[in-house]
């Protein structure tokens, strides 16, 4: 083993396959789906191959150098400043002339590159056939055709990535040549700025200072300001010469070369037949259609995760609870022994019990939608709605990811373009009830009042969601930016993927909440069997009990919950000592509970995520106005429902 | 909207395009105050004067466009396509009733 490092990279452009080559690569789970904007941070992974360590690094998509939200950024920096040795360029070989683009802007920046030619397989489903030894001659760069999800192709990619660090493969990539007036002044300007010391290639700088780009502009103003006037100079007189803008001349000849070889390499036999996935597109994005698919596909959603749930948690439930008469046989019935049973084992199966059932198909069905493609759609539909709240149709993904858990979703809002719309997309989305809120919904309310008031609750949330929304597009006013987004075909979801994604994010949840929910319920019992725990509920007391109308336990059990959601019903079956909790809450204090579970607070992790993507103080008022909005809900809602004779 | 489009040559936006109507785009505006960002966005996803655009449908209220540019299905806000400015295809003029 020697200790030969080598960093490849994957980059190209939104939802073309990098992380699914990435995951195949690296043995890792980065997140996988139909839509473009999933990977919002660089992930890393190493793997050994013919005596080399390698980085493995899964970037962001991006569909140019220019960027515009941070994911973007992130990439761009990665490719153009950390320097990979290697850059995998992922692309679409069913959207060929888009992914060219960005290609030959890799190939401007001159970093040594091999094109994973990815998609085939959708590619020919579509009538494209790509002459792949042409397209590798005509950009002087390897080719490798692959299809990721198959795993087909990627050994081969990575024998010419290696290949080409050692520099056994001379590879000679032909950037695009621009027009002649253009060409001079690109020349012009590389040689201003050959001898200033930026880290990037002469004529990479040129083009980009033609093109506009801030950053570099930025860079080139400090280390030589006499080449950035020249620049403008010469930019300008191409305006004057061309009559569109210097960034539009520049973009429009670059998509022009990506058009000439997409159409010097690919021939298109479109199938005859519209296809499925066409047919689904039309109606999923249908002006009435749309909607009502829409509706009906998230209420399907909930009651089949709600069937599911009450059949695995009965299942669960009547197996573990009984194994106390072994348990007790084994370990005797004393202090110890009990303890034992209620801090540690009760604390267990009520987890298991409570809150996998609901978790589990609950996850399924996400990452089944995720990989059919049809958030895009409901993005689409959105749009219009989410406008109201000073965001855009795009700032639904996260929203729909929330009801998942609010971490990723957090992140997920990275997709959005300014730092307003993000901090108002991450705020709405942590009103989300996720996975463990359903978990509490569908467990409390759903359970033992009813399915129909489960879903009241959630619609109540939805409403929440929206006039909160509108408030805080009105503390945080702006003018929302455009959607732009792309729709990718829908897909039949690939099984293997949403049953791997499903069970890593069970894993995970496994690992977090067990641990959390043995030490959680292990203090509680201490502290009861210490004669502490009145205590402490006593002190919340007057805000459960003497606003709420909720049972004096219920106090210590929400402060747990501010860990994780779920552990505020698993621990209030343990305080009470019984998990058909019909027998110690009245129906109103099972509503009560639920709203106020739903919204008094991010858990921690979502509350460190805010503090990290918007800093402690934007953090710190979210976290603030959600206790508060809870405890009002939560009061308004118990006064009024005895007030309609419920009790 | 009750819009006429006009084809004799004339440059209308984009969001004027009824379903199903193709245009060649002429030149796309900035945005407000000279947001350039969102104009090299809109040319970076393919959108360059020349390019061909064909407009699939446009989601109610007011919501976004549906088109097809250079093989792919992009979702554009109306403002986005309020700002793109096509001339509408003479061949798919003629091809429409009068
Ligand atoms: N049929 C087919 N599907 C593929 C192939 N490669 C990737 N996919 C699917 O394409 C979708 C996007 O894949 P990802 O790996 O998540 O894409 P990405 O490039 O990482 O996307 P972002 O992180 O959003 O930029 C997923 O639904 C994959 O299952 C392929 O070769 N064939
Ligand atoms: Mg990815």
């Amino acid at each position: 083993m020697n200790g030969r490092r080598l960093v490849i990279a994957l980059a190209g452009n939104a939802n073309v396959g990098k992380s699914v080559i990435f995951n195949y690569l690296t043995r890792l789970h980065q997140h996988i789906g139909n839509w473009p904007g999933k990977t919002v941070e660089k992930a890393e992974g190493t793997l050994h191959f013919k005596g080399y360590t390698i980085d493995v690094v899964d970037l962001p998509g991006i569909y140019s150098l220019s960027t515009y939200s941070i994911e973007e950024s992130i990439s761009r920096r990665f490719i153009a400043v950390d320097k990979p040795d290697v850059v995998i360029n992922v692309i679409d070989a069913s959207v060929l002339e888009r992914n060219l683009f960005f290609t030959l802007q890799l190939m401007e920046l001159e970093t040594p590159m091999v094109i994973a030619l990815n998609q085939m397989d959708v590619a020919s489903r579509k009538g494209i056939q790509i002459d792949v030894e042409k397209l590798e001659e005509i950009l002087g760069v390897p080719v490798v055709p692959t299809i990721a999800v198959k795993g087909v192709g990627i050994f081969k990619l990575l024998e010419k990535a290696v290949e080409i660090f050692e520099g056994k493969l001379s590879a000679k990539p032909k950037p695009v040549k621009y027009g002649e007036e253009v060409e001079q002044r690109i020349e012009r300007i590389a040689e201003a700025v050959r001898d200033s010391g930026l880290p990037y290639p002469a004529r990479y700088v040129a083009i980009k200072l033609l093109e506009g780009d801030r950053e570099i502009q930025e860079e080139v103003e400090k280390a030589d300001p006499q080449a950035a006037a020249l620049a403008r100079r010469l930019g300008e007189e191409l305006e004057k010469l061309h009559g569109h803008s210097c960034p539009t001349l520049i973009t429009s000849e670059r998509y022009q070369a990506a058009n000439c070889i997409a159409r010097e390499v690919q021939r298109l036999i479109p199938p005859v037949k519209p296809t499925l996935g066409e047919k689904l597109h039309n109606v999923t994005t249908h002006r009435v259609a749309g909607y009502l698919v829409m509706a009906a596909t998230l209420l399907s959603m909930f009651l089949f995760v709600f069937a599911v749930g009450n059949i695995l948690s009965e299942f669960l439930s009547s197996l573990l609870y009984g194994l106390k008469p072994f348990f007790e046989g084994f370990f005797g019935t004393g202090f110890l022994a009990q303890l034992f049973w209620g801090g540690v084992v009760e604390g267990l199966i009520a987890g298991a019990t409570i809150a996998l059932p609901y978790v589990i198909p609950f996850y399924l069905v996400l990452y089944f939608l995720e990989d059919s493609g049809y958030l895009s759609r409901i993005a689409f539909l959105m749009d219009s709605i989410m406008h109201r709240m000073g965001l855009h149709g795009k700032a639904f993904i996260p929203l729909l990811l929330g009801y998942g858990c609010n971490v990723p979703a957090c992140l997920g809002c990275r997709i959005m373009e300014t730092q307003r719309e993000r901090l108002i997309a991450a705020f709405v989305t942590t009103l989300v009830p996720c996975a463990a809120r359903t978990v509490i919904i569908l467990g409390l309310v759903g359970r033992f009042i009813g399915i129909q008031w489960a879903l009241v609750l959630y619609v109540f949330d939805l409403l929440i969601i929206f006039l909160l929304g509108r408030l805080a597009f009105k503390i945080l006013p702006g003018e929302p930016t455009g959607l732009i987004m792309e729709m990718p075909d829908y897909r039949l979801p690939h099984l293997r993927t949403v049953l791997s994604q499903t069970w890593f994010r069970l894993l995970e949840f496994l690992k977090i909440a067990f641990p959390l929910i043995i030490v959680s319920t292990l203090t509680v019992k201490l502290l009861e069997a210490l004669g502490m725990l009145s205590f402490f509920t006593s002190l919340l007391a007057p805000v459960t009990v003497g606003w709420l109308g909720l049972p004096v336990e219920t106090g210590v059990t929400l402060l747990f919950g501010v860990l994780r959601k779920e552990l505020a019903l698993i621990m209030l079956t343990t305080l009470l000592g019984t998990t058909d909790l019909s027998q110690a809450l009245t129906p109103v204090q099972m509503t009560v509970f639920t709203i106020v579970s739903m919204f008094y607070i991010p858990c921690v992790a979502t509350i460190a995520t805010l503090v990290m993507e918007f800093g402690w103080r934007k953090a710190l008022v979210i976290t603030v106005s959600e206790v508060f909005l809870a405890l009002v809900l939560g009061g308004l809602a118990l006064r009024i429902l005895v007030l309609t004779g419920l009790r | 909207m009750s819009t006429t489009v006009e084809t004799g040559g004339r440059e209308v936006p984009l969001a004027m395009l009824r379903d199903g109507e193709t245009g060649i785009v002429v030149s796309v505006k900035s945005g407000y105050g000279g947001a350039w960002g969102l104009k090299k966005r809109l040319m970076d996803m393919g959108i360059t004067p020349g390019t061909r655009i064909t407009v699939v449908k446009s989601a109610p209220f007011h919501g976004p466009m549906e088109i097809l540019v250079r093989g792919y299905r992009l979702a554009i806000g109306r403002g986005m396509a309020e700002r793109i400015f096509v001339r509408v295809e003479e061949t798919q003029a003629g091809c429409r009733e009068s």
